[in-house]
């Protein structure tokens, strides 16, 4: 690797930082060296963020010293960072989208000529990106842009304003992994022509991938910090959850009716392009079928048809032998289909109402809460304690609002809420996508336990380990269609891989 | 940040202490910092009176006199509070689905005409006809807003716009009434519609209030109900919160926004034949509505849409209205009078602001812990 420098960059001596009272960061040595990526490691809660929110002078530090090139700096504000050469790309991005990719480069960037014509500021631009070897075309608007390259106008943007440190925040948790291949390809060129890399990440894979050092935090006090050549997965994960958590999952054969059955079902897409093509599918009571696929590939759309969210072009679809085509939303609900969205936030909850009201939204108009027009506000509440306390949510009462939870802690709200309301069917759309080890653990348990319960269960992924690791069966999707159906015993990892990547079977057996 | 939390926060950044921002406001907090708003902004008045060399004290001691000195006062609130508080009612409860009736004038008028149309055409016995009036007046107000809340509910059409310009039309309409359809001829000099020879009975004991205070009560009680304990309520507040997920829930979303929409259209309209059917404005001009509907938005932004607010919320601004004509007749300029509204209204709305910050020391914050803040809070940034 590139990391022959040795002359450390940004130093973090003794930090602590506390919130209300419990300790985020006690005492944290961190230390990061020019040309190197270093990977901070951690579960959701470990400190990562909040460490280096502290080096980008979004935080200020309880205790310790933060030492840049050498100096100890106290900075009192982001601008006070970056001017020492820290800076960071969060995982929200700050573009503004109805601007193009040049302005956005250049707005509040003190090196921006006061008049200056549109074509001299996309030349700017572009003679900026030769420099730093990143492309990404001036004149687009930021909303014509894919993730990934936002994410690129978001590192141009730190590198214009001279961050000698770049600090990523969960850099990969918004990308396809194809975009994350190209991330790693741009974080190591930066890292060879001198940078420093801060890395934040809770996925093992890629700090073996892309970083030269690897420090490990653990509820706010650092494990071990060393260099990632040598270092295992499994060394990692158990660092960083503190106990070797596997999950072990017994693959069935299951025979019997089916509860969900797809026949020729087609769909449109929002945009109105056909998303799914003659899917034929059965999921039978009792097994956990996995969906493999690239993201986009018509997931969305296979779990919104299902639970009456999405219209049919052509096809059937069934629960239990009953034809639930044309049926409603709520009438899905009640026969017991249950579906943990793909887009938690914007789908799955209301981050502006209480906790308790988001435990009974798939629920509600049950007999258990309503009676007539009048809603049981105890019961409401009573059923919200319930599920708060077995799913393990962090709340400090079922009043706050659901905006106030953190991510894991939503997702393992929807997660078990729906899970409860999933009597026959549960359809698990990335259930642990942004989760850390242990808590995507629990997801998991929570839907495994579903399929005991004899429960049928949809799950797609596109993390293929999970897909692996949970379903009886495993249907590979490619542009909307399904590629191929196998046990999980005759599962074959690779060649699943060319089916995703759209190589039929044909070709994938040659 | 709101603009003026973030001039409060650039001021603030020279000093020790520092603004942050409140996660979760209680209702009291809430109700005492508007009222602190208010009391501080009548503070300010009062030393600008007496720099401009008025005699401030006398001049609030005239206002609360004509107010609660009198009987006559409490009525002329009152009768001024009616139109406020229907308006607001109605722009409360869109407010809850996030929508923004800005045509409750429209819809007052509309219902105000629809009665007066009825009044002045129907005989029968005087309970009957005042029935038909109000009915007439609450399709009228509902239909008024038809067309906006379908455009809204089926073609995503913003309602600010068509609510806004609808009321151009409805005061169009009433002013070809007063001059046209329904003129009263008798009147040669007065351009107004003929007077409807109905009125709602008085309460006891009132000179001019009439049984009408109770209407804005009882809409008040009800949605208080509504929102509190049943599931229709609850779909409101789902779908102000997040229509997607409202939708993902099996709510009929669209067919909510048409139902609640034409509910607000409908209050206010009855808030039109509430106001036609008072002793003494029982015809229509094209002064009928003195913008009750903007005042109503007003109370209802101010009030958060919460509905025992809004009573609150426009029995102080009726009061401040009343004070104000009184003011003027003890020759008080218009001017200086409409000046000390937006005070007053500047103060309410600041304090609105102020209920959702803290001043806490810098640094100081991870210490106190109590009230959860936005570094306290922080569980996304401080997460992981």
């Amino acid at each position: 690797m590139t990391g022959e420098s040795t002359r450390s960059s940004v130093e973090a001596r003794g930090v602590s930082k506390a919130f209300g009272g419990v300790a985020a960061l006690d005492a944290v040595d961190f230390e990061v060296r020019w040309s190197e990526v270093h990977a901070l490691v951690g579960e959701n809660g470990a400190g990562k963020t909040t460490l280096c929110n502290i080096l980008a002078g979004i935080y200020r530090a309880d205790a310790g010293q933060v030492i840049v090139d050498g100096a100890e700096r106290d900075f009192r504000s982001p601008a006070h960072a970056i001017d020492a050469g820290i800076g960071m790309v969060h995982q929200h991005f700050r573009l503004v989208e109805p601007m193009t990719v040049a302005e956005n480069i250049h707005l509040g960037w003190p090196e921006t000529p006061g008049v200056v014509s549109q074509r001299a500021l996309n030349e700017r631009t572009e003679q900026f990106m030769v420099e730093m070897g990143l492309r990404v075309d001036p004149t687009a608007k930021i909303w014509q842009l894919s993730v990934g390259e936002q994410q690129r106008v978001e590192i141009l943007r730190v590198l214009a304003r001279g961050a000698r440190v770049l600090i990523l925040d969960e850099p990969t948790a918004v990308l396809t992994a194809k975009e994350a291949e190209e991330l790693f390809a741009v974080v190591r060129d930066l890292a060879a022509g001198g940078l420093s890399v801060i890395f934040i990440t809770h996925k093992l894979r890629e700090v073996l991938a892309v970083s030269d050092r690897l420090t490990v935090l653990r509820h706010g006090i650092r494990e071990i910090t060393r260099p990632t050549e040598g270092a295992t997965a499994s060394e990692i994960a158990r660092l960083m959850t503190g106990e070797e958590r596997v999950l072990n999952v017994e693959h069935r054969v299951v025979t019997g009716d089916p509860a969900l059955e797809l026949r020729g079902v087609s769909a449109l897409n929002d945009r109105g392009i056909t998303a799914l093509h003659d899917v034929d599918l059965t999921v039978r009571s009792g097994e956990i079928l996995g969906i493999a696929g690239v993201s986009g590939n018509g997931q969305t759309e296979l779990a919104e048809v299902i639970c009456a969210l999405r219209g049919l072009e052509s096809g059937a679809i069934t629960v239990d032998g009953a034809d639930i085509t044309s049926m409603s939303v709520r009438a899905v609900t009640d026969i017991g289909v249950g579906h943990i969205p793909e887009d938690r936030i914007g789908m799955g909850m209301v981050l502006s109402a209480p906790v308790k009201d988001n435990a009974v939204l798939h629920s509600y108009w049950t007999e258990q809460f309503s009676q007539g027009l009048n809603l049981n506000r105890q019961s409401v509440i009573d059923f919200a304690k319930k599920l708060v306390e077995t799913a393990r949510v962090q709340t400090r009462s079922v009043f706050a609002t659901a905006g106030q939870l953190s991510g894991g802690n939503q997702q393992r709200l929807v997660a078990r809420r729906e899970a409860l309301a999933a009597d026959r069917l549960l359809v698990a759309a990335h259930p642990t996508r942004g989760l850390d080890v242990n808590a995507a653990q629990e997801v998991r348990s929570t839907i495994l336990d579903k399929r005991d319960s004899g429960c049928a269960v949809l799950l797609i992924s596109d993390d293929l380990d999970e897909v692996l690791l949970m379903s009886d069966r495993i249907a590979v999707i490619y542009e909307g269609r399904i590629m191929g159906v196998f046990e999980a015993a005759e599962a074959d990892r690779e060649h699943i891989g060319l089916l995703m990547g759209g190589h039929s079977i044909t070709e994938a057996v040659a | 940040m709101t603009p003026l939390a973030s001039i409060a926060s650039a001021v603030l950044s020279v000093t020790p202490w520092r603004l942050e921002r409140r996660l979760e406001v209680d209702a009291k907090r809430a109700a005492l910092t508007r009222i602190g708003g208010a009391v501080g902004a009548m503070v300010v008045v009062g030393i600008l009176l007496l720099l401009t060399g008025r005699n401030a004290f006398l001049i609030f001691w005239q206002a609360l006199d004509a107010i609660f000195g009198r009987q006559r006062g409490i009525e002329g609130v009152a009768l001024r509070a009616i139109p406020i508080l229907m308006t607001a009612l109605g722009v409360a409860l869109s407010l809850r689905m996030k929508v923004w009736n800005i045509g409750s004038d429209g819809q007052f008028l509309m219902g105000a005409l629809a009665a007066v149309g009825v009044g002045i055409h129907m005989d029968g016995p005087g309970w009957l006809v005042l029935i038909l009036m109000a009915a007439a007046a609450t399709l009228a107000g509902a239909a008024w807003i038809l067309v906006p809340a379908l455009a809204r509910a089926y073609w995503d059409v913003n309602e600010i716009i068509t609510t806004l310009l609808l009321n151009f039309v409805a005061l169009q309409l009433v002013t070809w009434s007063a001059l046209g359809f329904w003129r009263d001829k008798a009147a040669a000099v007065i351009q107004s519609t003929r007077e409807v020879p109905f009125t709602l009975p008085g309460i006891p004991g009132a000179n001019s209030v009439t049984i009408a205070l109770l209407v804005p009560l009882a809409i008040a009680a009800v949605l208080w109900w509504v929102f509190r304990s049943t599931s229709i309520g609850y779909e409101i507040d789902i779908i102000g919160g997040n229509p997607r997920a409202a939708g993902f829930a099996g709510i009929a979303v669209r067919r909510r926004i048409l139902i609640v929409m034409l509910f607000t259209g409908a209050i206010a309209g009855l808030g039109g034949m509430l106001q036609l059917s008072a002793p003494g404005a029982q015809a229509m001009n094209a002064g009928f509505s003195a913008q009750f509907g903007l005042s109503g938005f007003i109370v209802a932004a101010l009030a958060g849409a919460a509905f025992w607010g809004v009573i609150g919320g426009g029995l102080f601004i009726a009061s401040m209205f009343y004070a104000g004509i009184v003011l003027q007749t003890k020759g008080l300029s218009v001017y200086i009078i409409f000046a000390i509204y937006g005070v007053i209204l500047t103060g309410i709305a600041l304090g609105e602001i102020a209920a959702r910050y803290r001043v806490v020391r810098r640094d100081a914050a991870d210490e106190s812990g109590a009230t959860a803040g936005e570094s306290a809070a922080a569980p996304q940034g401080a997460g992981s």
